[in-house]
């Protein structure tokens, strides 16, 4: 199963030097126990750091030329899309969640996904082959380390979770031979004429203050108030006991 | 024609058939790498070689000189002497025989001290299989060779004895020559081989060389994966092996129960390279020995699931170079170690999982427990340290090391701040330019990573006016001193105990006795085996009036503490720890201090836990005694001056 890596232009968190993403790092690992010549791809102004990523188990790397500060979406997109129309087209496109020391906006992988019109699956922490043909069984890391299993249409979008296993160690000679492939973009060849356009991925908006979202009715309640196939009326009557009971709802106001 | 007559025939029919079986090896020696070698210079320094630095290391185990020397002085004595009597002329003289039934004489003596030490029950370190049989075929090849040129001397009394001790000796001998390229004989011409071809010359004659070649990283294949990866010279020295088993005795690994002998791998190396054939190993195994494959050959991995040894093995070495330092043959092992490491390292990427997180610090930031560079000095708040990079020039550079990250490290680097202002040292920090000086990745075989350090530490010194670096660190100062010039780099390193002992001896410190108390010095294998440095520091302690007790192992023999080589981070489980071992041997010196001269020592013998000595740093010491001295008050008044 043809496997690509979005690799993200990383900093390292005490130094500062590019570097690969560990997030990034273990994408791989995942990515080559499915294919044994996963690709990575960047878009960037250059390999450094990320050619890190042949040492961990890439077996090549496509660098999309872009200038300094440009929405990489817009590229990343428009070479996916192209060899999502070939014959040899990835299956999978694995990316951390978020980056590192970069923007760490974690939005690149559901824009792409947006622009490829791929579904997208967050916070895998394992994966392997489905038993039907073009799919993928993803195990998705949830809070309180609860996990899931979920099965999935290929091709997809797929980020993964920092409680994937430790990556490869690193191996110096296969980063060296490692093949790495610059590719001109559209945007490195003409002007990028500001930000916010196409996919709007760069649009700037003033910060609005988000209502909190509240978790309601710990695991506790919820015990109790499992019904295994209630009638109609019986349903309706202990959803509104239940609002009443918890003060969301009161019914002796509203009647009064 | 009497028997004696066809003794020198016997041995031309010997030298025959060894000839052509050690032909077969050679050829299986050439399988290996290209070495550089010195050939004139070699085979003119190789009778110097044995008979001084090759017998200097047999003599420390009496028992086994005295019985090689009479052993391969009379086999050769009396195979000179019977290839002598090819002319007819001499064959036909009594007193000849006297003198060829003498020598067979000499070399049955040596036969028997050899027998002392494998009967009734062997040494424990030595091998037994073919190795118990070598003295039978030796003793039966003496004593028949004897009784024959005796009878021949005597004018040839019993010709059907002599016939019958002929044919004895012509038996033994021959099955010596034939077992020439594989059995235990094999050592006498790969020993002398290896002696010329020596892939480190310069440590003959009273040299010193310790350092680990570098590696070109441009290379088709990074480091050793078979037995043809390694130089020719490399497979000659496994060859050499004379399975004595001193290392094993001297490794600090197999001591503590860790699937490592240095014996063993070097047989497991030279079986490797013959391939083809199941080992015919009879020593001690590898402790809690990991099950491997057995598969061998000159092109197959050695180090694999199929191949003949675990990465275990190979992981539990600490580089302490005991293993070197006691080995007759002259055998490298920490260097065919590092060039296993470098392969699994550099090409597999196939690390110890707890080792991998330092390798990955030391590619990220420069630093192998993730810290800051700029936190370096952080410990010295209060104290006055100035950088080079403020101060312009300084007499000395002060290279601090990892230490500086670690609390008992940091307080061994306080006392030797506080010590180098109460003398008065113009000398100034790196700061933020100082790197880790690479000496845990180049052991744990990152090479790339080694060099990119090496290269940034080199630049940044080249940036500054300095006329030596000062260290309290064996490893960095090992590295930057012995290892740093191959990359281009070549300094004044000098050790904190033999700055701090100049520092005494020209009355620029004067310490008060701290007499009444006993104490026992520990030496770092990378100070005392890899530098020769052993008499500075028990200078220094004697200065300050202590009582020394010497443990059973110091000096350039000293037991490591388990510290080096990046073993503590690869962390393979044995039966003991190795610092549990070591501080039981300062425990029975009854000495209440351990003195100690490296960071790593004092991190793992501080890591015993129970009733044990306390374990101070040289530097600690000296400045307690200055400070008992009066000497705090001027250094306090240094401290208080801006930097």
């Amino acid at each position: 199963m043809k496997t690509v890596v979005l690799l993200s232009d990383a900093r390292h968190a005490i130094s500062g030097r590019a570097t690969l993403s560990g997030l990034e790092a273990r994408a791989i690992s995942l990515a080559a126990a499915l294919d044994p010549a996963p690709r990575g791809l960047h878009a960037g102004g250059g390999a450094e750091g990320v050619s890190a990523g042949l040492g961990h188990g890439l077996q090549g790397l496509d660098v999309l030329d872009l200038p300094e500060g440009a929405d990489p979406v817009p590229a990343l997109a428009a070479h996916l899309q192209a060899a999502l129309g070939k014959n040899d087209a990835p299956g999978i496109v694995l990316a951390g969640r978020r980056g590192e020391g970069g923007l760490e906006t974690g939005l690149v992988p559901y824009l792409l996904a947006d622009a490829l019109g791929l579904p997208i699956l967050a916070d895998a922490v394992a994966l392997r082959q489905g038993e039907a043909a073009g799919t993928l069984v993803v195990d998705q890391a949830m809070q309180k380390g609860a996990r899931r299993r979920v099965t999935i249409r290929l091709p997809a979008v797929v980020t993964v979770h920092p409680l994937a296993p430790p990556p490869r160690p690193f191996a110096y000679a296969k980063m060296r031979r490692g093949e790495i492939r610059f590719l001109p973009t559209a945007e490195a060849i003409g002007d990028t004429a500001g930000g916010g356009n196409g996919s709007g991925s760069g649009e700037e908006r003033p910060h609005r203050a988000r209502p909190k979202l509240m978790r309601t009715g710990g695991t506790a309640a919820g015990a109790h108030n499992l019904h295994v196939g209630p009638e109609p009326e019986e349903a309706a009557r202990l959803i509104l006991d239940y609002l009443e009971a918890n003060g969301i709802r009161r019914y002796g106001d509203t009647r009064g | 024609m009497t028997a004696a007559a066809f003794l020198p025939w016997l041995t031309v029919a010997m030298v025959l058939v060894a000839a052509v079986q050690i032909g077969r090896r050679v050829i299986l020696w050439r399988g290996g790498g290209p070495a550089a070698v010195d050939w004139r210079a070699g085979l003119t320094a190789l009778p110097r070689r044995y008979l001084v630095d090759v017998h200097h290391v047999v003599d420390r185990d009496r028992s086994a000189s005295r019985m090689h020397v009479p052993t391969a002085g009379g086999l050769v004595l009396a195979c000179g002497l019977l290839v002598l009597g090819l002319v007819p002329a001499i064959a036909a003289s009594r007193l000849y025989f006297a003198l060829v039934a003498l020598a067979f004489l000499t070399m049955a003596a040596g036969v028997f001290l050899e027998a002392r030490r494998r009967y009734p029950r062997a040494l424990p370190r030595l091998s037994l299989g073919r190795w118990q049989r070598l003295p039978v075929y030796l003793g039966v090849f003496a004593l028949g060779g004897f009784a024959t040129a005796l009878l021949a001397a005597l004018g040839n009394p019993l010709p059907a004895l002599s016939f019958l001790t002929f044919f004895a000796a012509a038996a033994a001998g021959l099955a010596l020559a034939g077992t020439a390229a594989t059995g235990p004989m094999r050592h006498a011409l790969a020993g002398a081989a290896h002696l010329v071809a020596h892939p480190r010359p310069a440590r003959f004659e009273g040299g010193r060389s310790t350092d680990l070649a570098p590696l070109d990283l441009d290379a088709a294949k990074l480091g050793a994966e078979t037995p043809a990866d390694f130089g020719w010279n490399r497979l000659l020295g496994f060859d050499a092996c004379v399975q004595c088993g001193r290392c094993e005795a001297a490794c600090p690994a197999f001591a503590a129960g860790q699937p490592l002998s240095p014996k063993h791998l070097v047989a497991d190396l030279a079986a490797a390279a013959g391939g083809g054939h199941a080992r015919p190993y009879a020593g001690m195994p590898y402790p809690n020995q990991r099950p491997t494959g057995g598969a061998a050959g000159l092109h197959a991995a050695v180090i694999s699931p199929e191949g003949l040894v675990h990465p275990d093995t190979l992981w539990s070495c600490t580089t302490c170079r005991a293993c070197v330092e006691e080995c007759p043959m002259m055998i490298e092992h920490v260097d065919a170690i590092v060039d296993l490491r470098r392969f699994q390292t550099l090409e597999l990427g196939a690390v110890p999982s707890k080792a991998e997180e330092p390798l990955e610090n030391l590619r990220g930031c420069d630093e192998p427990n993730g810290r800051r560079l700029s936190e370096r000095t952080d410990f010295a708040a209060g104290l006055s340290l100035p950088r080079i990079a403020e101060t312009g020039e300084a007499d000395v550079v002060l290279w601090l090391g990892q230490a500086a990250f670690d609390l008992r490290g940091q307080r061994t680097l306080k006392a030797l701040i506080r010590t180098l202002h109460a003398a008065g040292v113009d000398f100034a920090v790196l700061g933020e330019e100082e790197r880790d000086c690479g000496d845990l990745a180049r052991r744990l075989g990152d090479e790339a990573t080694f060099q990119r350090l090496a290269a940034a530490n080199i630049e940044a010194l080249s940036r500054h006016r300095f006329r030596r670096i000062l260290t309290a660190d064996p490893h960095a100062l090992h590295v930057i001193r012995n290892e740093y010039p191959a990359l281009g780099g070549s300094y004044d390193v000098v050790h904190h105990t033999a700055f701090l002992a100049e520092l005494v001896a020209a009355g620029r410190l004067a310490p008060a006795a701290l007499a009444g108390r006993a104490v026992t010095y520990h030496d770092p294998c990378y100070l005392g085996r890899y530098n020769g440095e052993v008499e500075a520091p028990r200078a220094l302690l004697d200065a300050l009036g202590l009582e020394r007790r010497e443990m059973a192992r110091s000096g350039k023999r000293s037991m490591c503490c388990g510290g080096g080589g990046g073993a503590p981070s690869a962390d393979i489980p044995g039966d003991t720890r190795i610092p549990d071992i070591r501080m039981d041997q300062a425990k029975t010196t009854g000495a209440r201090i351990v003195a100690v001269a490296c960071p790593q020592c004092t991190a793992m013998l501080e890591g015993v836990t129970g009733e044990r000595p306390e374990v101070r740093d040289v530097a600690e010491l000296v400045w307690e005694a200055l400070e008992a001295g009066g000497a705090a008050a001027t250094a306090r008044a240094k401290e208080l001056e801006p930097a």
